[in-house]
């Protein structure tokens, strides 16, 4: 299965206050929005400043865990303080409220999933867009994102990763298409899961990525979707990448191929 | 490649299937007017009796995989929709300790029913819909299409919500709650009842015997409002026309529309426009949500079920709690309709203007 892809954009976190950045910069209204949706937002606007978006992109977003941090602070107010449950932290709870206001920054009306999957994310993500696209004959925009809950031992428990394992917050969108026309990059993937040895058969591992979840390398700080970060960077970076996802005992690969190459 | 409904089961405040369906056509709510959930208010609410939500997702699942031609689900793909996935348990953890000390995260997050579900029976993949009262009907689009595309052969879809309190002062606080059972398309409705339910269906490529066929799916996003639909109903109309070209069927090829119908002021308004829109009188509607309540993010899963007992029985479910219809312009019988029904469609719409429209049909 392959999807083009039309453009991109990346932010890891590095400290940016994005609240800040969204009112001041891009002039967008961050009221009754929590971190989980600023970012996606964020991501939005700076995937908007590259590229035209068309109403009628279908929008997937998808991560690893979701919002971890509202569901704190609504358990918190309600029984620890005991204080009545805002309006807008019971909208924030929900996952398709992220999506909305993704959806109004972009100007897109069309079919919007929220989809979660704390293995192979951006992999199923991709199969679920693919196979969408197949019937409807649109484009789509997927957001990938994941944030570091506050204190980060909740995260890492829930990511199941070691405590010395570093974990980072990310948001990553990509304009993907079935056609090629005006593609940067593609990408290559399929449902079927390897066995190590397998693997090893299917891929130079020497000069493959993988998800620092696999134990094999650890070139980056975590995050659930780092896959498409590692996409996007690599067709930044104007090269071609076998990316390596893993779970458990099972082991995924997407292979991307920089268009403008060849 | 089409896709078929070869086994389902649920479990809901009225029961498992049958005592649901034998429910709707007697028109008896098994909705609790409840006077100790909200401080100095009443509220409806379809509650049940178990142990936990895990449970009853391994009770539900156990049954649907007994009932199927499967051995295991190790070629099976798992979707499950769920507004608040684990939130039941992390509440009542948190509220008995005041501490997150003992919650365990895993079983917090969204995907928490998923991943239960896959360690349980070994899921060859495994994903979470996470759109509100529309998950498990969105579960069904991705069903539908993963089939059409041969990644999967077999899909087990989920719809599981329990009741938590986040939920049901969420919903007090729009004001769109109802203190007494629900009563959609009444003039004089009067707001919503959160319920709970785990409905599981098995979806599959081939067909059997008593298969129903997914036969369209359509999905939109008016995103017009936070928690309002569009009222010009454009976003409604635009997944069920969607769900009806995907049949490659025309309006009068539906026989019943079991509707999202929440009996909230502004989704039955909404709703029932559309239907007026598309389908005038020429289709029956009901909300067997005036039985059930609404099952939030189980609520797809549970009314495809239903819209498949509809054809088998060749009987149409009635509105109950009904005394006056707002909208004259649509076809809401008050009692069972007996007739060959041949199509139906399942509506469900969700917070941020999320619409999806399924078609279920029996097989020719």
């Amino acid at each position: 299965m392959t999807l083009y892809i039309k453009n991109y954009s990346s932010y890891i976190d590095d400290g940016l206050d994005i609240k800040k950045e969204l009112k001041q910069r891009y002039k967008i209204d961050t009221r009754r929005q929590d971190r989980f949706i600023h970012l996606a937002v964020y991501g939005a606007a700076l995937l908007k400043q590259k590229c035209e978006i068309s109403a009628n992109d279908e929008l997937y977003l998808t991560s690893g865990v979701g919002n971890i941090d509202i569901v704190q602070k609504t358990n918190t107010y309600m029984f620890e303080e005991s204080e009545a449950l805002k309006l807008f932290d019971f909208i924030n709870l929900l996952g398709n409220t992220t999506s909305y206001y993704v959806a109004k920054t972009l100007g897109i009306t069309g079919k919007n999933i929220f989809q979660i999957s704390d293995n192979f994310t951006y992999i199923n993500t991709l199969l679920s867009i693919y196979s969408s696209l197949r019937e409807s004959k649109k484009d789509a925009i997927i957001c990938t994102i994941d944030l570091i809950s506050n204190p980060e031992q909740s995260i890492k428990r829930v990511l199941g990763v070691d405590e010395e394992t570093k974990v980072v917050s990310s948001v990553n969108y990509q304009k993907l298409s079935l056609k090629k026309e005006g593609a940067i990059a593609s990408i290559e993937f399929d449902i079927q899961s390897y066995s190590l040895d397998k693997l090893k058969e299917k891929i130079d591992m020497q000069k493959a990525f993988f998800s620092p979840r696999c134990s094999i390398k650890k070139d980056t700080d975590f995050f659930e979707t780092i896959a498409s970060y590692e996409v996007n960077r690599a067709i930044k970076e104007r090269r071609d990448m076998v990316f390596v996802d893993c779970f458990e005992d099972r082991y995924k690969i997407i292979k991307s191929k920089n268009e403008k190459l060849y | 490649m089409k896709s078929y409904i070869n086994s389902y089961e649920l479990l809901c405040d009225a029961g498992d299937v049958k005592a649901l369906m034998d429910a709707i056509y007697a028109k008896e709510s098994a909705i609790t007017v409840d006077k100790t959930y909200i401080e100095d208010a009443t509220a409806g609410l379809g509650i049940m009796q178990y142990e936990d939500i895990y449970t009853l997702l391994k009770e539900v699942v156990s049954k649907v995989l007994k009932e199927s031609n499967l051995e295991d689900f190790h070629n099976t793909l798992l979707i499950l929709g769920s507004s608040v996935g684990g939130m039941q348990e992390c509440e009542e953890i948190f509220y008995a300790q005041k501490s997150y000390e003992n919650i365990d995260p895993n079983r917090y997050s969204m995907n928490a029913l998923t991943d239960y579900l896959e360690k349980e029976f070994g899921f060859y993949d495994s994903r979470a819909i996470s759109t509100a009262c529309t998950s498990s009907a969105n579960a069904f689009v991705l069903a539908k299409r993963l089939i059409e595309a041969g990644a999967y052969e077999n899909i087990l879809v989920v719809g599981a919500d329990g009741l938590c309190k986040s939920t049901v002062l969420g919903f007090y606080a729009l004001s769109v709650l109802s203190g007494d059972k629900c009563r959609p398309f009444d003039k004089n409705r009067d707001g919503m009842n959160v319920a709970e339910a785990v409905a599981a269906i098995l979806i599959q490529n081939q067909k059997k015997e008593n298969s129903i066929e997914l036969k369209g799916v359509g999905a939109s996003s008016d995103a017009y409002h936070m928690t309002n639909p569009n009222p010009d109903a454009s976003g409604a109309i635009s997944s069920m026309q969607d769900a009806l070209k995907d049949a490659n069927l025309n309006p009068s090829d539906v026989e019943y529309i079991n509707a999202h119908g929440t009996a909230t002021i502004a989704n039955d308004r909404v709703e029932a426009k559309a239907v007026e829109e598309i389908f005038g009188i020429d289709a029956f509607v009901s909300s067997t949500k005036a039985i059930t309540g609404h099952t939030l993010g189980a609520a797809g899963a549970v009314e495809a079920i239903v819209s498949c007992e509809a054809i088998k029985r060749s009987l149409i479910p009635p509105q109950a709690n009904l005394t006056e219809l707002e909208n004259k312009n649509i076809n809401v019988p008050l009692e069972p309709v007996k007739m060959r029904v041949k199509n139906v469609m399942s509506n469900s719409f969700a917070f941020g203007g999320n619409n999806t429209s399924l078609i279920f049909g029996e097989c020719i």
